[in-house]
């Protein structure tokens, strides 16, 4: 009996799943059958791999800015972590003068754009302090980025037990110490899948980089829809190399949760 | 020096206030007591009495208002190296434990004598497996916390105490979370402890250990030190008559 309501629900499962794929295909025929599009995805490859005259395979011009994208965001991506530690401990320190700091710095960043704050840093401080746009773009998104991860990182100290801290101080360590072995690594454990998904915005955040002259991924795109007039073909590339970084990343610290846990 | 008490409390005052600051209690009133080395000393008291609150003063977990803490020759006060001093030299035991949940049984015992005392590694291991050896728990050294039960985690939090080779302990209610079938192992090991001549400051509620193995009883009611007297006398013949009271009700 009940094997029998077992292979009913997966028969209706997969009925659903083949009804939601077919409406899919359908719309996408339909609408570009209507759109009088020309589809050349032949002509795609090339732009991700490419061979030169004797014969080597080269990187194409969505790799090269793939390049780009990876380097400014593996930067940024330590950095914000830096710098959103050093705000979430400013924010739990004793000290005032800390405390306004880490919170004006905060909220002036989560509360205004991230393309205005790229464009304030680039057209003003820039020129000032005479810093490259590689440079601006890494400074920016660290800033941003780290403040959201600076309140992840303050949550997450925050929901460690009381007792956590008053063992480790009845025991003689150090306010330091108590950081470093008892309330940081459990810390980390608690909030490595929202850090994960702001590892994954400064991917996808990382586009804005191309409006300051960066030929970052999103910017080759652009330029080669410029040339050759397959938008969508392109986009559609575009789209799918941040989707592969960005599930990688999401699968890889999957991985690795799984791997540390502990009993609790 | 046979006089010269471990722990020196002179006219402790600590005030909760209410959350909107409108009214405050006295969790500790003008306590004085001197403790000496060897001593065992129960706390017992109708909960709300202030025992756990003025427990967590002698190690500066609580910070008091007004009055004076020693301990082992150290002031207790707004010096930090003072705290930690002090902390060094008091264990302190709590009602849940409180074990590391991301470090072994042996990591948890031995990371402050690796860290605070600086002993070797070599040390902390002989540390580490004596003392587990001591509390009963030697073959659950690589466990995480997690997989052990509450005695056991609570042997281990003693154990880890102990590591610290502490000239006082403080036991802050060490069974009352306790399933009551692992009470008499934890006992069991304060009681040893006890025998072993460690100078104990113990608030619980169970009053056959008080009689068995306590040298002198505290008996607290609102912040203040009621009754301070032997363990026979308090149990045989109360003075006070709150004392009274208490002891016709938890007997």
């Amino acid at each position: 009996m009940i094997m029998i309501i077992v292979r009913k629900e997966v028969f209706i499962d997969s009925i659903k799943y083949i009804l939601f794929l077919s409406i899919i295909i359908l719309v996408l025929t339909v609408s570009s059958a209507n759109m009088n599009y020309n589809w050349q995805w032949y002509r795609v490859p090339g732009y991700i791999i490419s061979f030169s005259s004797d014969g080597s395979i080269e990187p194409g011009r969505l790799i090269q800015g793939l390049g780009i994208t990876v380097k400014i965001s593996v930067i940024s991506l330590f950095l914000a972590f830096f710098v959103g530690m050093i705000t979430a401990l400013f924010r739990l320190s004793t000290s005032i003068t800390a405390k306004i700091v880490s919170r004006v710095y905060l909220e002036l960043i989560r509360n205004t754009p991230l393309l205005i704050q790229l464009f304030f840093i680039y057209f003003v401080v820039s020129p000032v302090v005479n810093i490259t746009p590689f440079v601006t773009a890494i400074l920016v998104l660290s800033l941003f980025e780290g403040a959201y991860a600076s309140e992840i990182i303050r949550g997450g100290i925050n929901a460690i037990p009381k007792g956590q801290w008053e063992s480790s101080y009845s025991l003689g360590l150090s306010s330091l110490d108590t950081y470093r072995y008892i309330i940081l690594p459990q810390t980390f454990k608690q909030i490595l899948p929202p850090l994960t998904g702001q590892a994954v915005s400064l991917i996808k955040d990382s586009a804005l980089v191309s409006t300051i002259a960066i030929f970052d991924l999103t910017m080759a795109g652009q330029a080669i829809i410029s040339e050759t007039f397959l938008t969508f073909e392109i986009w559609f590339t575009v789209a799918v190399i941040y989707l592969i970084m960005t599930v990688s990343i999401s699968s890889f610290v999957h991985y690795l949760e799984k791997r540390n846990s502990y009993a609790q | 020096m046979l006089n010269k008490p471990i722990i020196s409390v002179k006219g402790l005052n600590k005030l909760f206030y209410n959350p909107d600051k409108s009214s405050k209690i006295d969790a500790v009133k003008n306590v004085s007591v001197d403790i000496f080395q060897g001593e065992v000393v129960v706390v017992i008291g109708p909960s709300g009495a202030g025992k756990s609150t003025f427990l967590r003063c002698l190690n500066g977990l609580e910070d008091f208002d007004t009055g004076n803490i020693i301990i082992d020759n150290i002031p207790l006060n707004h010096h930090n190296k003072n705290r930690l001093e002090i902390r060094k030299e008091v264990g302190m035991v709590f009602q849940s434990f409180n074990l590391f949940p991301h470090m072994t049984v042996g990591k948890n015992i031995n990371l402050a004598v690796r860290r605070v005392r600086k002993k070797s590694v070599a040390e902390c291991d002989k540390i580490t497996v004596d003392l587990l050896d001591k509390v009963g728990i030697i073959d659950k050294i690589d466990n995480y916390p997690g997989q052990l039960s509450g005695g056991q985690q609570q042997r281990v939090a003693i154990a880890r105490a102990l590591a610290m080779n502490p000239k006082v302990m403080l036991f802050d209610e060490a069974t009352s979370a306790l399933d009551p079938e692992m009470i008499s192992e934890v006992l069991e090991v304060m009681k040893n402890l006890a025998k072993d001549g460690m100078t104990m400051v113990v608030v619980t509620h169970e009053m056959g250990f008080a009689r068995e193995a306590g040298s002198r009883i505290l008996f607290m009611d609102n912040g203040e030190i009621v009754e301070d007297s032997k363990v026979e006398d308090f149990f045989l013949n109360p003075v006070e008559d709150r004392s009274k009271a208490f002891l016709s009700k938890v007997l």
